[in-house]
């Protein structure tokens, strides 16, 4: 029996799964137009989430090639830093997001000076290592909490449903959280770009990218830099746990259920611009609401991914990357 | 211009990330393996018992939950409710007081983690059976975990006490059951539901074989009790985005939500089910494997109005219960509650230890065969009220209660049996009149008995 957890196992046995349970259910349902509206709303729903724990990841691997296998957990640590924020100083869940940010920049800092930097141009040995802190921060997070579940509260103004129209007495209608979730990832995206691009904290941080040693004999302090665009890559990380955790609840393995989803984020925007990001959380989520309305969640994660695969076999650069000369 | 070939270092970051994802995955588990996965555990005398137990006076029971992964939380509350009984028994305390261990001997735990994986779950029984000798084993969680051992016990034969509601459909003559069986959770919650509610039920549950069994059952009864299914969804395990559900279940416009989600999914479906403005006055949920645990990770203004249909609550009122609630509360933190699989979990062991203490005192040499016989109709008064292991079947005579919750986490008890209900392995809204019987000691005996008939209800007379 395979769960069909998100986790990278055996794609071929899903795969044959999926077509196991299409062949059963009953799928493609009444197409009702309210309802599919609803389900595109939802979808940008997703799409929020993605982009929110994707940007960490744009930074971090997108920009310095990184592999963080840890990414996850960072958007634990946020979760947890609003959890006990919000359980010792009943604080309101948007006052955290900066507190949470600093934290996990904090802890992304250190991690950068202890284990990432000494294994720059080793991704193998990044993995590996960047894995393995993902099991330690699990394990000190469950030695702290336990391993019980959390929950922090949104605060009441950022509850209820935005209605859009009424139509036959069915409404169109968005939960304002996840409004408020999209609204964040635009605006931290904004952020970013702007930093990255119109600052020159940017320009030197995109100089030590391109050509750490150029920028070296240009006098730009490359090991402060690497420093803080990881940290950077973490606080936002942290901040997408902030503003999930009150979807769910919160869990040292939390973390995981992103991990994948940010990766393929990423990988199928192209990892070269920031825009990518955008696109690859549009694309990934859309069709995912779309594919899970029209036939059944499990199998609609599965065709994502394997088009996914496919795209990556194609087009490894991802899909808004300047094709380069070889 | 780039100082590194991006073709390179996309190559390895991007398509060579998923064989080295499943390579780190599989150095994973080789890891938990090498590591052998053991616990120490302090028992009450302070002596650590971990892989093996050097006084050799101590009767070995293995004890097998995940106290990491996607499972943990769960487990690791069972985990936790076996300890208090071993302990219990070990120092004569709570329902052992006025004895002393099992005929003077301590029990003493050898504790795994398989990690919430399955396949570690098959590895770690064969251990403990194999190298620890142990006399029998209390565990598992998920029937993918029990699905993967079973195996392990049937060829070796030895005994597993499984502590689960479960989808039922199994008659192993090497698993005492002591969750419940379909027909007291499922048989008596779908007329509940077809009656208080309306007619129109929409079914939920994680990817995985226990929820889509229980589903099976549960529409095959609503169609018996006149009502209809008008929406079958599963989500993966673990997944906490439930968007797109709750969009179907408002087009599909239910009575009720029947919920067979697990572990992390449970919260989040539910707050996201508040949020999109379907409150349990529109639609409640009737759920199985929702419990006071899982509501108290989620913030009881979530569930409140909403339905569980279990054997045991927190709020069931027997002496029992409040000594054991007080007793768990006192050892493992004020802020904790109990559930119907803890109970389970706690009830089982003591079933365990009387079996021991019967085959002991016959004289008898602890093993599957002496322990299995002794078990067979074993009585104890559970917190839940009294309950019987069933001789015929292995399953356990337990009560059928329906919860609603309460603003403050715990269940008003809304529906319950009389007594404890006789366990039925076997739907019969899917094979009717299909019963077991076990032939002791022969274990080897084909069970399952065709009677082709409906089955009444038996109730527990002692």
């Amino acid at each position: 029996m395979i769960p069909h957890t998100i986790s990278i196992d055996h794609p071929i046995a899903s795969i044959a799964n999926s077509i196991i349970y299409l062949a059963q259910s009953p799928t493609v349902k009444e197409f009702d137009l309210i309802s599919f509206a609803n389900q595109l709303l939802n979808g940008l729903g997703i799409v929020g989430i993605l982009l929110l724990t994707g940007l960490g990841l744009a930074i971090t691997f997108g920009v310095m090639r990184i592999i963080n296998l840890a990414h996850g957990e960072f958007i634990m640590l946020g979760a947890y830093t609003t959890f006990v924020l919000q359980s010792t100083f009943k604080m309101d869940l948007l006052l955290t997001i900066p507190f949470s940010f600093l934290f996990t920049a904090i802890v992304g800092a250190i991690v950068e000076l202890t284990i990432i930097r000494r294994l720059y141009g080793r991704p193998l040995e990044t993995l590996l290592a960047t894995w393995g802190l993902s099991i330690v921060l699990q394990g000190v997070v469950k030695l702290i909490f336990t391993a019980q579940l959390k929950y922090v509260k949104a605060p009441p103004y950022i509850r209820g449903n935005w209605t859009l129209f009424e139509a036959g007495g069915q409404a169109v209608q968005i939960s304002i959280y996840r409004l408020f979730i999209i609204l964040m990832a635009l605006l931290l995206l904004a952020l970013t770009a702007y930093l990255l691009y119109g600052t020159p904290l940017g320009r030197e941080v995109r100089a030590v990218t391109q050509n750490r040693d150029m920028a070296k004999c240009l006098g730009v302090n490359t090991s402060l830099v690497d420093m803080a665009t990881f940290a950077y890559g973490c606080g936002l990380a942290g901040v997408a746990g902030t503003v999930i955790s009150s979807l769910k609840s919160v869990a040292p393995p939390m973390g995981q259920d992103y991990l994948v989803d940010a990766w393929m984020t990423v990988v199928t925007g192209g990892v070269d611009r920031l825009i990518g990001v955008l696109a690859g959380a549009f694309l990934i989520g859309q069709s995912n609401a779309a594919l899970a309305y029209l036939l059944n969640d499990p199998t609609a994660r599965v065709i994502v991914l394997a088009a996914v695969i496919v795209l990556i076999r194609y087009r490894p650069e991802g899909l808004f990357t300047v094709q380069k000369r070889g | 211009m780039k100082s590194r070939t991006p073709r390179i270092v996309g190559g390895i970051s991007r398509r060579r990330f998923i064989q080295y994802g499943s390579l780190a995955l599989g150095t994973s588990v080789v890891a938990a393996c090498s590591s052998g996965g053991s616990d120490t555990v302090a028992t009450s005398s302070g002596t650590a018992t971990g892989v093996s137990s050097p006084s050799g006076d101590g009767i070995k029971v293995g004890v097998l939950y995940s106290t990491t992964g996607t499972i943990a939380i769960v487990e690791k509350s069972l985990q936790d409710a076996t300890f208090l009984a071993v302990e219990q028994i070990n120092e004569g305390k709570g329902p052992w007081s006025g004895k002393q261990g099992i005929n003077g001997k301590k029990i003493d735990m050898v504790v795994v983690n398989p990690d919430s994986n399955w396949d570690l779950y098959n590895q770690m029984a064969k251990r403990l059976i194999d190298e620890d000798k142990v006399a029998c084993v209390l565990g598992c969680y998920t029937s993918a975990s029990r699905k993967s051992v079973l195996p392990v016990f049937e060829e070796k034969d030895k005994l597993l006490y499984y502590p689960v509601y479960y989808e039922g459909n199994e008659c192993s003559s090497n698993v005492f059951y002591t969750g419940a069986a379909p027909n007291q959770q499922i048989t008596d919650s779908i007329p509940f539901c077809a009656k208080t509610f309306g007619k129109k039920g929409f079914f939920i549950g994680s990817d995985y074989i226990y929820p889509k069994e229980s589903n099976r059952i549960a529409k095959a009864e609503l169609v018996k009790a006149g009502g209809e299914v008008v929406g079958d969804e599963y989500a993966a395990l673990g997944t906490t985005e439930f968007i797109t559900i709750i969009n179907k279940i408002k087009q599909a416009k239910p009575n009720f939500i029947l919920s067979n989600l697990v572990g992390d999914s449970i919260p989040a479906f539910y707050k996201q089910l508040k949020d999109s403005g379907i409150t349990s006055k529109d639609i409640p949920i009737m759920a199985y494997p929702t419990t006071e645990e899982e509501i108290q990770a989620m913030g009881p203004e979530f569930a409140e109005g909403h339905y569980t249909s279990f054997n045991y609550f927190q709020t069931v009122d027997t002496p029992e219960n409040k000594a054991f609630v007080e007793q768990f509360k006192a050892k493992f933190g004020p802020d904790r509650v109990t559930n119907g699989v803890m109970e389970a979990a706690y009830f089982q062991t003591f079933f365990m230890a009387q079996a021991m203490e019967k085959a002991l005192k016959e004289g008898k040499e602890l093993n599957t065969a002496s322990l299995r016989e002794a078990t067979r109709g074993q009585v104890f008064k559970a917190p839940q009220g009294t309950v019987k292991i069933d001789p015929e079947n292995y399953h356990t005579y337990l009560y059928s209660r329906i919860g609603k919750w309460k603003g403050d986490g715990q269940a008003e008890i809304v529906f319950t049996t009389e007594a404890a209900v006789k366990p039925i392995p076997w739907s019969q809204a899917l094979y009717k009149g299909r019963i077991c019987v076990h032939q002791a000691p022969d274990k080897r005996s084909n069970p399952i008995v065709e009677t082709n008939k409906d089955l009444a209800v038996e109730l527990l007379k002692i």
